[in-house]
């Protein structure tokens, strides 16, 4: 409670940025290249689970295609690097592809409710390998293609990781201030809105269907920016960056690190590519049954992903001290209900309560 | 013979307390009412009832403490319950929606009869056995909601609002249908009706709610001599 | 005119496997409101559970209804003690706990038999009859026969019988059936049971054309998704049609328009739909999707 009262101080809040920012910023002149090479790939997933976050975390949408916008970014990239494009212009076609990519598909998609968009959207990394290895003129075929062009200049006098950390910082800070603004403003209240309750957000005028639009269309966008940083730290893709599998892991990598928060997004990245590396180092086979362990656990345990978790202790420590010094259950686990204390307001749920599925319209 | 006794039962959705020490008893073969404002906790006591909201005190049914029961386990032991809102399934026919309320009987022989009592009882029904049920008029679904907890065989039906939403002759030939059931199958009824006529026409004595507990109980005759709660509480 | 009909017939018995996924899938909807993901994955180890019986020696048949039964169980308790408690919130969490339980799923083949890919022994004879001048494997039709049998099955006892009419009434209204004393939750359980076993039945149908991998089923799921969007949640006829056309069309596809050819066939459902979703939001026989509030 008192650091978090304390974190949440403006002066605090400015000082512990800035301190946040030099130390990001002197992180790779002082760490090894493996290190710098992991906070780098931190990033770029960081950016991709971001994007998911921002349909499906604070949407509502599952959307089980995100790599295939990760993909579709890192070969816009190397088509565009390897045909000598200004590195700004790639970087813009990277996003503008993806982006369009995932407008088309969201225009379709989000005009059937519910799941439909997660039942359309897991077809697209399993149509999209076959696609990429089918137009090998632009992609590579299934060798792949690399583009390097993240070679530390000469005048920068900065190894090529260290380069390349401060590509991924900069782009990716950007995405997360983005993002955190988006959230935060007008456009976050739509998205929440059609999250809670669809009817409820057309009511408000909110149309539940341009808005999922809009987050898809956002989430592609960060896709395609994902994939333009995998290509500035890989330098390489093939038709197996897209794959179903990968598109799951980011899937897993978000609800771990907490749907619907920027800092989850950050966390998630983070998931993703230290647990299969960890699981791989053990044993390979491990990787898949692991995550899928990981990820039921979180939704049992802390639907709030790892974000949540300083909360979630904070809660648990509390309700352990007030425990001990009442001697008395906390309520509302009891099936007694205590009596009378507070007056029932006039609207009391009479009417439209309903604790389960009732009859459709 | 007490049928039903709840004592003192409080019940709550989530943090919002909406029972608030609710008591009354249902004698075996009676009809009892609860009557009161929106919101005054008449659904809510019928769910306590029947398992669907989290609940204390006591609730004792045909000699057993029922309170903590699933809704299938409370209907096994004899209570039907026919929600607000009339809950038929609306995919299923009419037929079938009869045999769900059947589910739990074995005599498959007395199982066609009552079905040919209930198209008696509700003669509109006999139309419309093998069509959908969310084809039907609100006021043939709620016969048909009363016809399915017939079904069932209950010692006890709680009926909650049979008049909602229905035209007010319909309003009447379902409570007309309702009495004559009562009439020859002897079933106790827990009754909780807005309109106060139709209330009246159907139960023997009432109990009135507001803010979740019991501020007046009495006979049918009594109650509807009593102008100023006729006002407060039944609406006229 | 022989290559087509036995391009129909193939794609018919694919497609019956498809409709064999599709209708698991729109089983568990009807009854939780929930798109299972996992239904493919899980029918995957059904696959697998029937290989080690095979390996043990049991007669194939044997091994297969064991692998059933015990698919009908895990089925029932993955419902019982995996989703029951997501059943009522949001169902987009309960989607992503069944991909949960399809990356948990994959990953428990793929630790106990590995990535590499398993022969798994036919149910039928691998020969081939000539109809009208086409040769035709008996696989891909007795494939097709089987399944269309088990779904005649299933819709007599989902129509005559009194499991059936309490599965229905659950599916219509979990709230209202209980009050009739129907034990909901042991219902869903069967509803989930009663997929888990269509999804072995096409898992070990399936399996000796694309021989046991973990992630064996993944493309037939996305192409039962493609049909249960097609043919519409609410209508399992719909979904049994879409199957086959999907199955029949992409065939055909492949052979006849080299421009898509075999490796992307599997882009076909989703450009039907794309076209269809356009013009036709409901699907092709079901109706319109309400928004619940």
């Amino acid at each position: 409670m008192s650091t978090a009262a304390t974190v949440r101080r403006p002066r605090v809040r400015m000082i512990l940025t800035a301190v946040l920012a030099v130390a990001l910023i002197a992180a790779p002149l002082a760490l090894p290249a493996f290190a710098n090479q992991t906070l780098i790939r931190i990033g770029v997933y960081a950016v991709a689970v971001l994007g998911l976050n921002i349909v499906m975390g604070y949407t509502g949408q599952v959307n089980l295609g995100q790599i295939f916008f990760v993909g579709l970014g890192a070969y816009v990239t190397a088509y565009g690097v390897n045909h000598g494009w200004n590195i700004l212009l790639v970087f813009f076609a990277a996003c503008a592809v993806a982006g369009l990519v995932g407008l088309l598909v969201a225009l379709a998609a989000a005009r059937l409710g519910g799941l439909a968009i997660a039942m359309v959207t897991i077809a697209l990394p399993i149509v999209g390998v076959p696609l990429a290895k089918r137009l090998s003129d632009f992609t590579g075929g299934s060798q792949g293609t690399s583009a390097r062009f993240t070679d530390a200049p000469d005048w920068s006098g900065l190894d090529n990781d260290q380069w390349q950390f401060y590509i991924v910082l900069v782009v990716s800070a950007a995405a997360f201030l983005l993002a955190r603004s988006l959230v935060r403003g007008k456009y976050g209240r739509a998205f929440a809105a059609v999250r809670e309750n669809e009817a409820v957000a057309a009511s408000m005028g909110i149309s539940p269907y341009r808005t999922k639009v809009l987050a898809f269309t956002i989430a592609s966008i960060f896709g395609g920016a994902s994939g333009f940083l995998y290509l500035a730290a890989v330098q390489y893709t093939s038709p197996e960056t897209l794959s179903f599998g990968h598109s799951i892991s980011l899937l897993a990598a978000m609800v771990i690190g907490g749907a619907g928060s920027i800092a989850g997004s950050l966390l998630g990245g983070a998931y993703y590519v230290f647990v299969p590396q960890l699981t791989n180092a053990i044993d390979p086979n491990l990787t898949t049954v692991s995550q899928g362990a990981i990820l039921l656990a979180v939704l049992f345990l802390l639907p709030g992903g790892l974000v949540s978790l300083p909360r979630v202790v904070r809660r648990l420590t509390r309700r352990s001290a007030t425990r001990r010094s009442t001697a008395r259950p906390a309520a509302e686990t009891s099936q007694q209900t205590p009596p009378a204390q507070h007056p029932v307001p006039d609207a009391a749920p009479e009417g439209p309560e309903q604790t389960e599925r009732q009859d459709g319209p | 013979m007490t049928l039903l006794e709840l004592t003192v039962v409080t019940a709550s959705y989530g943090p919002l307390q909406v029972l608030d020490g609710v008591s009354l008893s249902v004698p075996e073969g009676g009809s009892v009412g609860i009557l009161g404002a929106n919101g005054a906790g008449k659904t809510t006591t019928l769910r306590a009832i029947s398992g669907t909201v989290r609940t204390g005190g006591r609730i004792r049914f045909d000699g057993r403490d029922i309170r903590g029961l699933r809704p299938d386990q409370v209907a096994a032991l004899g209570i039907a319950h026919v929600p607000e809102g009339r809950g038929t399934l609306g995919q299923l026919s009419v037929r079938e929606n009869l045999l769900v309320g059947a589910y739990l009987r074995k005599d498959r022989k007395a199982v066609a009869g009552d079905i040919d009592y209930c198209l008696d009882l509700f003669p509109q029904l006999q139309d419309r056995v093998g069509s959908r049920a969310a084809a039907l008029s609100g006021g043939e679904q709620q016969m048909l909601a009363v016809g399915r907890a017939f079904m069932a065989k209950p010692k006890l039906l709680l009926l909650d609002e049979a008049s909602l939403g229905l035209a007010p002759s319909t309003a009447k030939a379902v409570y007309e249908a309702i009495r004559r059931l009562r009439l020859e199958s002897g079933i106790a009824m827990l009754v909780v009706e807005q309109n106060a006529n139709l209330a009246f026409s159907l139960v023997d004595t009432a109990t009135v709610l507001e803010t979740g507990r019991n501020v007046l109980t009495g006979s049918s005759a009594e109650l509807k001599g009593m102008d100023e709660i006729r006002r407060a509480y039944l609406g006229g | 005119m022989g290559t087509f009909i036995q391009l129909v017939v193939d794609g018919l018995a694919t497609g019956s496997i498809y409709a064999a996924l599709a209708l698991a899938i729109v089983l568990v909807n009807q009854a939780t409101g929930l798109i299972n993901f996992a239904q493919g994955g899980m029918a995957v180890l059904s696959a697998y559970i029937a290989y080690v019986f095979v390996q043990l020696g049991l007669p194939l048949l044997l091994a297969i209804i064991i692998s059933v039964v015990l698919s009908f169980l895990f089925g029932a308790l993955v419902e019982r003690f995996l989703l029951r408690r997501f059943e009522r919130g949001d169902p987009d969490t309960a989607v992503v706990v069944t991909i949960g339980l399809l990356t948990l799923v994959t990953g428990i083949s793929a630790v106990l038999w590995g990535y590499n890919n398993l022969a798994f022994p036919s149910l039928f004879p691998l020969t081939s009859v000539e109809i009208l001048g086409a040769v035709v494997s008996v696989r891909s039709l007795a494939t097709a026969v089987t399944i269309v049998v088990i779904m005649v099955v299933l819709q007599l006892l989902f129509l005559r019988t009194k499991l059936g009419l309490a599965l229905r009434a659950v599916a219509d209204n979990p709230a209202s059936a209980a009050f009739s004393g129907l034990p909901v939750g042991r219902l869903l359980m069967v509803g989930w049971g009663l997929a888990a076993t269509l999804g072995a039945i096409a898992g070990v149908l399936v399996a000796p054309q694309l021989t046991l991998t973990p992630g064996m089923l993944d493309t037939a799921l996305v192409y039962a998704l493609a049909a249960v969007i097609l043919g519409g949640l609410s209508s399992p006829i719909g979904c049994v049609v879409a199957a086959s056309a999907i199955g029949v069309l992409e065939n055909l596809v492949a052979v006849y328009i080299p421009l898509i050819g075999h490796d992307l066939k599997i882009a076909v459902p989703f450009a039907l739909i794309f076209v269809i979703l356009i013009i036709r939001p409901q699907g092709l026989f079901g109706r319109k999707v309400v928004v619940r509030v």
